[in-house]
């Protein structure tokens, strides 16, 4: 509508009528937009897929799966196929409903989204948004309240009571290193060896970047700091400057591919990512989580767009994720033609235990484990035996930006 | 009035077909460059409520991590165009002098490739030479000089600043060239046959004549090292915070969600930096097209 704006028949009190037409218009917008209201009121039976607020309202797994399939399409945004397995959640929801997904601008960043939600036109807006935890409560009012089956599941510190947001997994800071040096690392206190000289790098600007803010927390509480204070952290690349095992360059796929640095601390979940990319390049690299310090992120949330092109994929797609099935993946599903949408829904693999393959924690995680529910993760990232996990709060990490801010940039020395 | 208004229509006709075949480049600048900066300008006095402040504007006059970005930002610009000037002119007088026709041209090429040089690959660029494992690492180790033995990194100040002369130098030479080719063999000639020394030539007629094209380059190389961004970025780890990567975290970050205004105010600071260098571009330029105009 907005489109048409200007346009004299356009009844949109925005096209530019004089004041009394304008009256005439909301009127006969208000009557319109009424008995719009009564007609879907008397037919029970077609939904409002943008206003069902549960699998439930939404007429079932069945009837969301057939509207889901009608509508044909999915926008997704910013998701990288080799970020936390979401290249096997797409291949998957694309077999199994023959649903097409779009998957705009993978590598882009949380801001991003935001902005196209509120700037797309109407047919790009996103369906879904996956992104930083402080963007949710933020952009509450763009985002459409839906309530997955598991809901309950999810851990409540990380959703929003009206259903307008919510957590969907979180990594813990891993150590990946390139095989071939000499030693392998397996913990912070490791990487002080001289063996390490010129090969440490760091992810980002921890006063900007989470990742490297969490490995600055990481390396805090392996020296004994606790998550309030991350002097001891600071301190340890300090020192690991000092005795020049840090190099301050940013570690990305191709400064690693230069040969710039061997060791870094990455997110757990772009670990079989990272592996499967250095492999193609001829590298070989390892993830491990450290044996002395396990934190663990806050979660990224996802969120439905209240202006979503796809209403019924949109709820869809989040149901799927949100799933705690073992069934089949991408490879290992055949033609679900003529089957119901329930029964298709209940044969794959659900998003929570594809996350899990891909390195990443759940949100469900802790319900998943008591109900055993969940898929085992793969080899090397496995959280050591009596290893504490501890999740910085939102307050440790903005004391911790704050001191970072004032002292990371002289730990250059130049 | 009958004879104003036929005079209008006609300056006002023979106007708009001077500006036709322009109003695509309008169109262009317009939505590029003077409704970002207009947007930016309007967002840096706004609040995360919508409300009208000042307040974006204080961490950036305040002594802090912000300010010293920009002081970090402006010492790199300074001291690369420093480099990049001096080096620059020198070189663009040796190949005004010795290198002629097609030899000329070649350098130009390859100046101009180089000069265009910047952002990401760059930055690997130099990282695969210069970098722990770089082949130009290697080669002085097998020549005897580790590189490395000492504190050198390529990922600090210094390696920034080596990096950016690499497009400094070059580009000097693009823009200086012109000017010393410029000097007529005639004033040389007039300035002996008056008497003067080649020295004093240099001294009272040459390089007064060059100056202001100096300083003009020097401005351009200024406001090209302060507003580069990828290659700064994927060079260090907020251990040289400059501006627009501080920008890049606040308006374009996954962690920071409520500053995208103090990332505006921050972008203004910049165009005001920016329009000061492109003031004394442009003064500068005038100053020199007297001489060649003449």
């Amino acid at each position: 509508m907005q489109t048409l704006c200007g346009s004299v028949r356009s009844p949109n009190p925005k096209g530019g009528y004089m004041r009394k037409r304008l009256l005439t218009g909301v009127i006969v917008a208000t009557m319109a937009a009424a008995s719009m209201v009564a007609t879907s009121a008397s037919h029970a039976a077609t939904i409002d897929y943008s206003k069902c607020q549960d699998l439930k309202s939404c007429g079932g797994m069945d009837a969301l799966v057939k509207a889901a399939q009608k509508e044909g399409k999915l926008n997704v945004i910013t998701l990288p196929r080799d970020w936390a397995n979401y290249g096997e959640a797409m291949d998957l929801f694309q077999k199994a409903f023959g649903i097409k997904i779009t998957d705009d601008n993978p590598d882009g960043s949380s801001a991003y989204e935001i902005q196209t939600v509120k700037t797309a036109p109407a047919s790009k807006v996103p369906d879904a948004v996956d992104v930083g935890i402080t963007y949710g409560a933020e952009n509450a009012n763009l985002f459409a309240p839906y309530k997955v089956v598991n809901w309950n599941d999810i851990t409540p510190t990380y959703k929003d009571p009206a259903g307008r947001w919510y957590g969907d997994y979180a990594g813990v800071i891993a150590l990946s290193y390139d095989t071939s040096i000499a030693k392998a690392p397996k913990s912070f206190n490791d990487l002080k060896d001289p063996a390490f000289k010129n090969m440490v790098a760091i992810g980002g600007d921890p006063s900007g970047a989470q990742e490297a803010l969490m490995s600055v927390f990481a390396a805090n509480l392996s020296n004994g700091g606790t998550t309030a204070n991350v002097q001891k952290g600071i301190d340890y690349f300090s020192e690991m400057k000092k005795s020049g095992n840090f190099v301050t360059a940013l570690a990305n796929g191709q400064n690693f591919l230069a040969g710039a640095y061997k060791v870094s601390f990455s997110w757990s979940f772009n670990g079989p990512g990272a592996v499967a990319t250095a492999a193609k390049a001829g590298k070989t690299i390892k993830y491990v989580i450290p044996s002395d310090a396990v934190i663990k992120g806050t979660p990224y949330i996802m969120a439905i767009p209240f202006n979503a092109p796809h209403p019924a994929a949109a709820r869809l797609w989040t149901e799927f994720l949100y799933s705690e099935n073992k069934g089949k993946g991408s490879m290992e599903i055949g033609s679900t033609k003529g089957m119901t949408g329930s029964k298709i829904f209940a044969a794959i693999n659900g998003g929570q235990n594809i996350w899990i393959a891909g390195g990443a924690l759940p949100i469900e995680y802790d319900a998943m484990v008591a109900k055993k529910t969940n898929a085992t993760a793969p080899a090397g990232y496995e959280i050591p035996v009596g290893a504490k996990i501890v999740t910085p709060t939102p307050a440790d990490q903005d004391a911790a930006k704050a001191l970072l801010k004032a002292q990371w940039p002289a730990i250059a020395g130049n | 009035m009958g004879v104003v208004r036929a005079h209008s229509r006609v300056r006002s006709s023979g106007r708009g077909t001077g500006v036709l075949p322009l109003l695509p480049f309008f169109i262009f600048t317009g939505y590029f460059l003077i409704w970002p900066v207009i947007a930016v300008t309007l967002r840096s006095f706004h609040g995360n409520k919508n409300e009208w402040t000042l307040a974006n504007y204080r961490p950036i006059l305040h002594k802090g991590p912000y300010f010293h970005a920009f002081v970090v930002s402006l010492k790199l610009s300074i001291v690369t165009s420093i480099i990049g000037s001096i080096l620059g002119a020198f070189f663009a007088y040796v190949i005004v002098k010795y290198a002629r026709g097609k030899f000329g041209a070649v350098i130009d090429s390859i100046s101009a490739v180089f000069a265009n040089s910047g952002g990401v690959p760059l930055a690997f660029m130099f990282i695969a030479a210069f970098g722990v494992e770089g082949i130009v690492t290697k080669l002085l180790k097998d020549l005897g000089w580790d590189l490395y033995a000492g504190h050198f990194t390529i990922f600090s100040f210094t390696g920034v600043v080596l990096v950016y002369s690499f497009f400094q130098v070059p580009l000097m030479v693009l823009v200086f060239k012109p000017a010393i080719a410029g000097l007529r063999r005639e004033w040389f000639d007039a300035s002996i046959n008056l008497g003067a020394s080649p020295l004093t030539y240099w001294r009272r007629v040459g390089i007064p004549i060059l100056v202001p094209s100096f300083v003009g380059a020097f401005f351009l190389l200024f406001a090209g090292g302060f507003s580069a961004y990828a290659t700064a970025r994927a060079l260090t780890v907020g251990t040289v915070p400059l501006v627009p990567i501080i920008i890049g975290t606040l308006v374009d970050g996954n962690v920071i969600s409520d500053q995208t205004n103090l990332g505006d105010a921050l972008a203004v600071g910049m165009i005001v930096v920016a329009t000061v260098a492109m003031a004394g571009y442009i003064w500068a330029g005038r100053r020199a097209a007297r001489w060649r105009n003449s």
